[in-house]
């Protein structure tokens, strides 16, 4: 396996060597559930590709990604400059999962239950991505609500200790209660950048900001 | 046979209750209390009715089981109430009786055995036998007051902390199972936070109920394998590393 494995990662360096100016980095969308991780995957997609498939539904309801999704050779172009991504939508990462909440979506009890387990596997799934599998890391915030919680703390946390380089997005600036200021409070190390995923709004000074962290 | 009646020599195993309207042979309402050793140089008068041991003997051993445990209870006790235990089953001599003193004398001594010691105080340390005493013994303790606690830490020292579970109720036994069962309660938060604390610190991911998870993102993070399905049980499937970096 390792003879092969070296072999079809040299071949693919080399082919994306071909491609573009630098390796593809692995760019994994973080944050906490329903903050539009999903939203900027698919808009940065369709942004930058020419079909611009959808990486994954899009859905007011928690969890409506529970699965990692990857759309790989994204070729972002700043300045002349292309930095090529590989973008991994990953599930909204939560300490407590349960299927309750679904229940006021309308949703039946089963459903509920099956979709309460795999989020629970998603973000399993993208805790491990985290520790394995990506070069650097978007993270989306949800503007209106109170960046203060757990889980964000810590999965900062665990990206600083990963060195690895980290934009928070304070999306939904397009709603009233929107708050960047309190998002810059919270994380004052990073940067921090406002869009409305949704509706496209600042998506260039998004983009800018990925060219520079992760080219 | 430790009783006899004075009139026709009729035998009586302890506790019959064939004597207590009189001597079915004679009518005679005197006897005489033998004790089990001595009976043999008078068994000659018992061949007379075979067909009464049967009956009798259940009736002797639970008699002689409340003589043991009135005497025990009177050692343990040795107060003045005890005196008055001397006239039953377990005595050495002889002395006849009339049937309306010998019987309360077993009544009390089976009362004394049951309810007296239950509303006497100290009596810690009991024969195995009397496992059942006490423990009426500690609930009426606890009944009375507050102090019910005493008891119930000694039992299981692992709980500080209890809520003053107040049983009004003064049956013995239920009183005593209710006092496990609130102990029990009120020392479950206890357990149950121990267990989220050792859950917090090793587990991933904790089955709640059904459809309710919490999931300890830095035990997820930290581990190698990859955890890939779950089980409502709490078991899941996991991806070795290898396998995933292929």
């Amino acid at each position: 396996m390792g003879l092969l494995t070296g072999l079809r990662s040299s071949i693919s360096r080399a082919a994306s060597t071909l491609f573009s100016d630098e390796e593809s980095k692995r760019i994994g969308i973080y944050g906490p559930p329903n903050a539009g991780k999903t939203t900027l995957s698919n808009r940065i997609v369709r942004d930058w590709t020419e079909h611009g498939d959808a990486v994954g539904p899009e859905s007011h309801i928690p969890h409506e990604t529970r699965r990692a999704r990857r759309r790989e050779n994204i070729e972002i172009e700043r300045d002349g400059k292309t930095v090529t991504i590989d973008v991994v939508d990953t599930p909204g990462v939560t300490t407590k999962v349960d299927y309750t909440e679904f229940l006021e979506h309308d949703m039946e009890k089963e459903d509920a239950v099956r979709r309460s387990r795999e989020a629970t596997e998603g973000v399993a799934e993208a805790m491990h991505w985290l520790r394995e599998d990506v070069d650097g890391v978007i993270y989306v915030l949800d503007s209106t609500t109170d960046p203060f919680t757990q889980v964000n703390t810590m999965l900062i946390g665990i990206i600083e200790s990963q060195d690895l380089p980290v934009l928070i997005l304070a999306n939904k600036i397009d709603l009233e209660d929107s708050s960047v200021q309190r998002i810059r409070n919270a994380f004052p190390q990073h940067e921090t950048i406002p869009l409305s995923a949704l509706e496209g709004d600042n998506m260039d000074e998004v983009y800018d900001n990925i060219a520079e962290y992760f080219g | 046979m430790p009783h006899q009646c004075t009139d026709c020599g009729r035998a009586f195993d302890d506790g019959s209750k064939e004597m207590l309207s009189g001597c079915p042979n004679c009518g005679g309402t005197k006897f005489q209390y033998k004790p089990a050793g001595t009976s043999d140089s008078e068994s000659t008068a018992e061949p007379a009715e075979p067909p009464e041991p049967p009956e009798p003997a259940v009736d002797s051993t639970v008699a002689r089981t409340v003589g043991n445990a009135a005497t025990a209870v009177r050692d343990l006790v040795s107060s003045s109430s005890a005196d008055s235990l001397d006239d039953s089953g377990g005595q050495s001599e002889q002395s006849p009786t009339s049937v309306t003193e010998q019987r309360p004398a077993e009544n009390h001594a089976q009362a004394s055995a049951r309810s007296e010691v239950v509303s006497r105080d100290e009596l810690p340390p009991a024969p195995e036998r009397f496992r059942a005493a006490p423990q009426t013994t500690q609930s009426g303790q606890t009944t009375h007051s507050p102090p019910e606690p005493e008891g119930v830490t000694r039992d299981e020292g692992n709980s500080p902390s209890k809520p003053p579970a107040s049983t009004p109720d003064d049956s013995t036994a239920e009183t005593a199972d209710s006092q496990d069962d609130s102990h029990e309660e009120s020392s479950r938060p206890d357990l149950s936070e121990l267990r989220k604390e050792l859950n917090d610190q090793f587990e991933s991911i904790r089955v709640v109920e059904r459809g309710q998870y919490e999931l300890n993102l830095m035990e997820l993070y930290d581990r190698e394998e990859y955890i890939i399905a779950l089980q409502e049980d709490g078991k899941y499937t996991i991806q070795v590393p290898e396998r995933w970096n292929d």
